[in-house]
């Protein structure tokens, strides 16, 4: 856990110094190449694992369509904290449901909120998403012990690539089709929520 | 709505995996520790990177701050609670 941390520490420190001081073109290679290959690659590798694994694909069979039942959680759940949070805050509540309604997909809800709600929201947007992403990340071995799902809940999105690895890593080989299915599902269903949400403060 | 191509590369990697994985079960045991581990170290790296190189996001995240972390922490906190539920309900 401590080299996740230290890995993303100096990751950061590395883009801040590099973007001011490097080379723009170290920006496009880490960002894209780097990033890229390793999540194919590990993306590759954890299904290796899966399906060399008997007992995970045994798990998965006697679980079955029940899969779907932790994205539709997760959305509704992300929603109510943005209703709950909105109604806390004083604030526009469609706006903060919207926001939530990324699941942690960050470089959409930006963009998406900011045109929809308003730029404010839509730097409130990005962060609120982009943090999601990190908190996950950072709080896994804490969060695994509240619930073994409770990181596939909190990575949303994310859990079908960015915070994928650090799950299955940490929660076990079986959690990877539910966690992967469920960030798959709410990326589909992301774009749709914010904007319906949007339509209904109309 | 999410580009097709940045769907097919995260799945037909993972297909591919499963397949192999499957195939070679009968196989020796497979040991991918330590090489997943470095692999997930670069790609939380690069993660980091590219925030990191993000000016226009850096800029903007004293600005937000008390709504970003109270509708962080209610979405995350909502989230557990009705996954928790569903878990019961449907009994995983």
């Amino acid at each position: 856990m401590k080299y996740i941390l230290a890995a993303l520490a100096i990751g950061v420190l590395a883009g801040y110094v590099n973007n001011n001081f490097g080379f723009p073109s170290l920006n496009t290679f880490i960002s894209d190449y780097a990033f890229n290959l390793s999540l194919i690659a590990l993306l590759f590798f954890m299904g290796l694992l899966f399906g060399a694994d008997k007992e995970a694909l045994a798990k998965l069979r006697k679980t079955g369509f029940k899969i779907l039942a932790f994205p539709s959680a997760i959305a509704l759940g992300s929603i109510t904290g943005g209703l709950v949070g909105g109604i806390l805050l004083g604030t526009n509540v469609f706006a903060s449901m919207g926001v939530c309604a990324g699941y942690g997909w960050y470089t959409l809800t930006g963009p998406l909120a900011g045109q929809l709600f308003g730029l404010e929201w839509g730097a409130i947007g990005f962060t609120v998403n982009f943090l999601r992403e990190i908190t996950t990340i950072v709080t896994i071995s804490v969060a695994r012990k509240i619930d073994k799902y409770a990181p596939v809940a909190m990575g949303g999105a994310t859990a079908m690539d960015t915070t994928l690895p650090v799950i299955v890593r940490y929660c076990g080989q079986d959690t990877l089709i539910t966690a992967f299915s469920s960030g798959f599902t709410l990326t589909m269903i992301a774009p749709f929520a914010i904007t319906t949400i949007a339509a209904l403060a109309h | 709505m999410p580009n097709i191509l940045d769907i097919a590369k995260l799945v037909l990697p993972l297909v591919a995996g499963i397949i192999m994985g499957y195939l070679l079960r009968e196989k020796k045991s497979l040991n991918l520790g330590k090489i997943t581990s470095g692999i997930i170290l670069v790609l939380i790296f690069s993660l980091g990177f590219t925030m990191g190189s993000n000016g226009e996001l850096l800029a903007v995240m004293p600005n937000v701050g008390v709504t970003t972390i109270v509708l962080l922490a209610l979405a995350l906190f909502f989230s557990i609670l009705f996954v928790k539920a569903a878990k019961k309900l449907v009994r995983i």
